[in-house]
């Protein structure tokens, strides 16, 4: 096949790229899509034979990611995020003006192919909600009205100015707040080497190279009590401490920039505002635990994200902070950014690792753990945004210093991104242990027009939602577990009174039957009859046994599912079921109480 | 693997309060079936990857919060499971719940019903009531070969077909498209499938989806009887179940796992049994009358038969007449033809179609031979493989699928040597590019060091011998590109080395093996005894009750051109078709005076005999067959054919119109078990014991050969001749196995 001849370059330099050629297959799709609009047979072919697969090989890992596609879709794909932090502050709305102004539904194209549409899920621009994308470009803190402006550009030839950066990270900063690893947001320019440097940069990877040796590395951040900050919170130093010394294989760091958990949108500003404190903390664990090679795995859809990383990577190897024998310590670091093509279930560590590997993001089976077999079999650990950004702080200021930040095992500042009925949405740094009744109270500015609290998803949809008498709690990772909760990814969803929370359950359930990956069975099957008896449920056509059986489905779910995205849909929906189980009998008698319903039902 | 483990501590568990000792590394739901406590699962399947899908197999296990799936977690020491609780049975019960809920449940129209791994486990272990009202996702149904057909919505998604077809088959045809509750399987050419359409997928998939376009709709799994025989294409001897309703097969496969091949069957084992029903089967005998052949009766066709080999014999003596036997027919069969030649007519022009040297191999490692021939089941155990010339994807599909296990499984090396880029090279440590027919000159180097070669293939040869060397234990495995003496140089090779080597000679069809051990040689006595062996003579011509010549007879290429040339006034074929295979001017009789043909179909040589008998298939009669690897088997009658009958009592009724004639004694053998009896005795190494092969067994028969003082074996270049046989060929025979020649894959590829 005839290939455009940046396409043509783009291919070589992706297939001498990784360790193994496989790993080029997303990214040569998605660049192969982004040329032609869609992935033709001629191009499958052509991408096999570069990478000596079969075309079953391709088709498969092509048919798994919901960005990739194998039909033609407009010139302009206008992506409409509903996810419940969009829902909450009128993203159907959004999808339905899309729906009647371009007269076309999900997944369809105007006849003359310039538009299509599609409801997608949470795109991580939370705090900006609602959101949408049209092709790349995001647009958030949409109305009906600013929609129809930026449609009304793209039909006159123009582009609307897409949002520079998030909405919500650049807001003046609370009193209340902390900022450390969000420290030089708002500073002109602070993605660039030279304002890093000047803040600061680089002088953490100078100390680990020069006064440090990855054992003392190592034990900085186990006395930092720095815990994942991707949503499980495994302690990071003991993470990497697991990764064995002897092993002849070559080992690697990989960062988790697959931020998709709904209502999370905390690294996207961190990626695309400070993306040298995250090399820097990536070159540290490199150092830490023996690896000279690290991946930034990111989510597809944060494609500008990508490319502002991708330069600053680039600035980094001409400054000599990556490459060989970084600042004359002779430790060698090499590092790429690599794209994900729409796959929620590749935030999991196993299934990331087989995506970066070329594959269907499936999880893999546990043990053996990433750190001993991660990624092409070697081993691997795997960090969040949040944690590795957090690194160069913890060697600067000394692990205790840090840990002091926050409360006993829950060390340091936590990044929460409040979105939903609140006033002043955005993405806050706070010390871990800081009362969440306050941080929504004040930080984020209470909840509008008048309205009553309802509830809280403490740190994305994945988990058991807070009433309002639960949530006078520190918020660290032991405080809101034994509230019944998780303190998660961070992603906070605060919740009026104005929400039908059988809705609410309903647009959870249809995100998780939407990213299940079809592995196992309950998972699989649960997720999608949960997600079908909530919308009946919803639409007014409840039967009393039905309450009973969402819990009970959910259950059986919980905790028998293959990786933890079973647990991750069956948590909201019991904790829903549980507690406002009166909202689901109020619904037997045919309609939704709350205003929004008639629109929803309208919506699908 | 259990078993070779043993010396290692065991590992002691408790599962349901029963102490169970396993080895170390055993897998939970392993442990467990060794006690006879069934956890259900669908995904888990013995030699094929874990993948912990279908969560069917959830069990309690103390001191871990969650319930474990037991295909993953390994036992160790002191670890106390629960397959019994009430948890489990609950947590079954949902996993069937959630699996039912977009199955739909039209067993009484699927194929599977009866025999569905579903199904039994919601009898067994499911709900009686669907609580759902939701719609079912709905698909319809795809074909995707004549063979194979994907019902999308049946499918439970555990990944078997995927597999077996990538890592089993190493073909790779099957894919899984879209994702979560949407997720399917996919041919590999989009609508259709391309590939060795070997229906493992069919067989594996443990409900309806994959079905066979050979049996669906056909009948109830429970209106057929089975009947486990052996396959009767290639050489390496699986075993087949025929399922049989109304005397007529209907399906093969091999669902109880039981046999060398286990649940291995490729195209020709599991769908090419077609030729039985055949319209074109003679069914009556055929008598040459004025030119053409015309249907005669039973006595009339057995009369002219013997008056005309009477006539033949007493005006042209002994050596005027040829028999050619079949490497298809059974053990008792080629045993008792040779014993017609040798005895009642007192020729040794007695040969068949030899596609593989073993009586070149087995003299070559002589005294030794016995415990030096690897049989299929040590090959998938060995350590390292040396495979020499053929193509077993193609032409041995089991030895093949060995190998890869032995690869897979044990991590085996795999050393090739071969004239072309075969498909197993891309499982080799190493492959030597050898060019056309330099097979026996890199073993004469690899023996002696001196063979002038190329230097990039001296090159790759000293790497070879460095590797082999290093070795501890060596599967040989060769085609019939090496016989007589390279055979014997490769063996001494072999000796040279500190690894414990064993042997596999590859030949074609079914029982080659068993038509070379029965002696249906012109030099060779069943068991290849010397025609001068004093000894074997003398008691063949004891037993027999009369006098054998001990000059060497004809081979089968040199009777043929005597036969046409007329220097041969007769030739009796059985199960054949030499005018073909060795015949020169056009394949025509030639000169020959008397042509008897006993076959299934008229072949090239049936269409000009003067009489043809109606023969059976194998599948349509009992005995034994040796395979290639020199491992014994049963046959069972499956279908009854009208006409035709077997060679056995084709044989015995000649022999009785021989007998009225004055010529040999007529056989009274009451059946095939008779000859096989006989055969115990006669041929050492075939006393091998009778429990293992009434089980359905294998039984390895253990010939060795006393040389005395003779020199090895060898035999004339170009004697042993590859069929050329394919996946999709099968000799003649293949040419009416209707399903596998109507599918676009058996096409000779350009």
């Amino acid at each position: 096949m005839q290939l455009s001849p940046q396409l043509a370059k783009r291919f070589e330099s992706l297939e001498n790229r990784y360790p193994v050629k496989r790993s080029a297959l997303i990214p040569m799709l998605i660049y192969a899509q982004d040329e032609y609009g869609y992935v033709s047979d001629d191009m499958v072919d052509e991408i096999a034979r570069r990478l000596g697969l079969n075309n079953v090989q391709v088709e498969e890992t092509l048919a798994y990611y919901s960005m990739l596609r194998r039909k033609p879709m407009g010139k302009h794909h206008v992506q409409v995020c509903t996810n419940v932090a969009c829902m909450l502050r009128g993203g159907y709305d959004i999808l339905e003006r899309a729906k009647r102004r371009l007269e076309i539904g999900h997944k369809e194209t105007t006849k003359d192919g310039v538009f299509s549409l599609e409801e997608v899920e949470c795109i991580g621009a939370c705090t900006g909600a609602p959101a949408m994308q049209v092709n790349y470009d995001y647009y958030e803190d949409l109305t009906p009205y600013k929609f129809d402006r930026i449609l009304e550009d793209l039909d006159a030839g123009r582009k609307s100015p897409p949002v520079p950066v998030i909405t919500g990270a650049l807001h003046p900063r609370h009193p209340l707040e902390t900022p450390l690893i969000s420290k030089r947001w708002g500073i002109p320019n602070s993605r660039s080497i030279d304002v890093y440097l000047q803040h600061d940069g680089y002088k953490a990877l100078e100390k680990a190279l020069k006064q440090m040796t990855p054992e003392t590395i190592i034990d900085e951040v186990k006395k930092s009590s720095l815990r994942g900050r991707g949503g499980a919170g495994f302690p990071t130093g003991m993470k990497w401490s697991f990764v064995p010394k002897d092993s002849p294989k070559p080992k690697y760091v990989i960062c988790n920039a697959d931020e998709s958990e709904p209502g999370t949108c905390k690294d996207r500003p961190l990626l695309e505002m400070d993306p040298h404190q995250l090399i820097e903390g990536m070159i540290i664990a490199g150092r830490a635990i023996g690896s000279h090679r690290g991946f930034i795995y990111i989510r597809g859809e944060y494609r500008y994200v990508l490319d502002i990383v991708d330069a600053a990577i680039a600035e980094a190897y001409a400054r000599g902070y990556l490459g060989k024998n970084i600042l004359g310590s002779g430790f060698d670091y090499d590092l790429l950014i690599h794209t994900g093509a729409g796959a929620y279930e590749c935030g999991e560590e196993s299934a990331l690792m087989e995506s970066l590997e070329g594959k269907r993001g499936y999880p893999r089976i546990k043990p053996p753990f990433p750190a001993v077999v991660g990624l092409y079999g070697c081993p691997t650990i795997i960090n969040n945004v949040e944690t590795l950004s957090s690194v160069p702080h913890i060697i600067l200021e000394g692990g205790e210093s840090y840990a002091n930040r926050g409360t006993p095992k829950n060390g340091g500042t936590r990044m929460v991104c409040v979105s939903g009925h609140v006033n002043k949405p955005g993405i806050y740094e706070v010390p871990l242990g800081f009362n969440m009744k306050r941080f929504i109270e004040e930080v984020a500015g209470g909840i509008p027009g008048g309205r009553k609290l309802k509830a809280v998803i403490p740190g994305g949809s994945s988990c058991p939602l807070l009433k309002p008498e639960e949530i006078d709690i520190p918020m660290d990772y032991d405080s809101v577990a034994k509230a019944g909760s998780m303190l998660g990814s961070g992603g906070m969803v605060v919740v009026d009174d104005s929400t039908c929370m059988v809705d609410l359950a309903r647009r959870i359930m249809h995100f998780y039957a939407h990213e299940s990956c079809g592995w196992c069975i309950p998972c699989r099957e649960g997720t999608t009859w949960l997600r079908k008896m909530l919308e009946r449920f919803h639409a007014g056509d409840g039967r009393p046994e039905d309450i009973d059986m969402v819990g009970e489905l959910a259950r059986n779910m919980l905790g028998k599912t293959f990786c933890p995205l079973g647990d991750a849909a069956a948590m909201p929906t019991i904790s829903i079921i549980t507690k406002w189980r009166h909202e689901f009998e109020e619904h037997l008698n045919g309609r939704c109480a709350y205003k929004q319903a008639e629109s929803l039902a309208g919506a699908r | 693997m259990a078993e070779q483990t043993t010396e290692q501590k065991l590992v002691t568990l408790k599962i349901n309060d029963r102490e169970v000792q396993v080895a170390p590394g055993t897998l939970v739901i392993e442990a467990t079936r060794r006690i006879g406590t069934e956890v259900p699962s669908f995904c888990y399947y013995p030699g094929l990857s874990l993948q912990a899908a279908c969560r069917m197999c959830l069990v309690e296990v103390e001191k871990m919060p969650k319930l474990q799936t037991a295909c993953t977690l390994v036992a160790t020491e002191g670890m106390v499971v629960r397959t019994d609780s009430e948890t489990v049975r609950q947590a079954r019960k949902a996993m069937l719940e959630f699996l039912l809920a977009n199955h739909p449940l039209d067993c009484p129209v699927c194929d599977k019903g009866g025999e569905c791994e579903l199904q039994d486990m919601v009898f067994r272990y499911g709900a009686d009531t669907s609580r759902f009202v939701e719609e079912k996702l709905h698909r319809p149904e795809e074909k995707w070969s004549d063979l194979v057909y994907y019902d999308a919505p049946r499918c439970i998604l555990c990944f078997r077909c995927v597999r077996v077809c990538d890592e089993g088959m190493d073909v790779k045809a099957l894919g899984v498209g879209m994702r979560g509750v949407n997720s399917i399987i996919t041919p590999n050419r989009g609508d259709h499938l391309e590939c060795e359409e070997c229906g493992m997928c069919i067989d594996i998939c443990p409900v309806g989806a994959l079905t066979s376009g050979a049996y669906r709709y056909k009948t109830r799994p429970w209106e057929m009887q089975y009947v486990s025989t052996v396959c009767t294409h290639c050489s390496n001897g699986c075993k087949t179940t025929l399922s049989v309703r109304n005397h007529e097969i209907l399906r093969a496969n091999n669902r109880d796992l039981s046999g060398i091949n286990k649940d291995f069957l490729c195209v020709k084992g599991r769908f090419g049994f077609d030729f039985t029903s055949h319209p074109e089967r003679i069914r009556q005998p055929l008598l040459r009358k004025d030119g053409k052949l015309y249907p005669v009766s039973w006595e009339e066709a057995a009369t002219a038969a013997a008056t005309r080999l009477k006539q033949v014999f007493d005006s042209a003596g002994p050596d005027s007449i040829g028999f050619i036997g079949s490497n298809r027919t059974s053990n008792e069969e080629n045993y008792l033809l040779q014993r017609l030649a040798r005895a009642s007519f007192g020729t040794n022009n007695i040969d068949h179609h030899r596609t593989a040297d073993y009586a070149g191999l087995l003299s070559a490692l002589g005294e030794d031979a016995a415990s030096k021939q690897l049989t299929m089941g040590d090959l998938e155990n060995a350590q390292s493989v040396l495979l020499i010339g053929n193509d077993p994807t193609d032409q041995n599909p089991l030895v093949a699928w060995q190998i890869r296990s032995a690869i897979r499984h044990n991590g085996a090396r795999l050393y090739i040597l071969n004239s072309s880029e075969i498909r197993l090279k891309r499982k080799a440590t190493q492959f030597v590019k050898l060019l056309p027919r330099q097979e026996a000159a890199a073993v004469r180097w690899l023996a002696t060091g001196q063979e002038p070669l190329p230097t990039d293939i001296v090159t790759a040869l000293t790497s070879l011998k460095a590797a082999l060397e290093a070795e501890t234990d060596l599967a040989i495995v060769f085609g019939s590109e090496l016989s007589g003496a390279a055979i014997t140089q490769l063996a001494a090779f072999a000796s040279k080395l500190s690894a414990r080597v064993r042997f596999m000679a590859l030949g074609d069809y079914a029982n080659s093996r068993g038509a070379a051990d029965m002696g249906l040689l012109p030099d060779r006595f069943p068991g290849y005894a010397h025609l001068d062996d004093r000894a074997a003579h003398g008691s063949f011509e004891k037993l027999w009750d009369a006098k054998i010549p001990s000059k060497p007879g004809l081979t089968a290429p040199e009777m043929v051109e005597a036969a046409q040339s007329g220097k041969l006034k007769a030739l009796y074929v059985v199960g054949a078709n030499p005018l073909l295979h060795f015949g020169k001017r056009d394949g025509s009789r030639g000169s020959l005076g008397l042509l008897i043909v006993h076959e299934l179909f008229l072949t090239e040589t049936a269409q000009q005999a003067d009489i043809v008998f109606p023969a059976a298939g194998a599948y349509e009669k009992d005995g034994t067959v040796t395979n290639t690897s020199g491992e014994l088997q049963l046959l069972h009658k499956a279908a009854e054919v009208m006409g035709p009958r077997s060679d056995f009592d084709l044989l015995r009724i000649l022999s009785h119109q021989l007998e009225k004639l004055g010529l040999g004694k007529a056989f009274h053998y009451r059946g095939s078990e008779a000859v096989f009896d006989e055969i115990r005795k006669t041929v050492k190494g075939y006393d091998v014991p009778r429990a293992g092969l009434a089980t359905g067994g294998a039984e390895q028969s253990r010939i060795s050969i006393s040389r005395n003082g003779h020199a090895p074996y060898d035999v004339p270049a170009n004697l042993i001749r590859t069929a050329q046989d394919t996946l999709f060929t099968s000799g003649t025979l293949g040419r009416y196995c209707t399903m596998m020649q109507s599918l676009p894959e058996s096409e000779p590829k350009p």
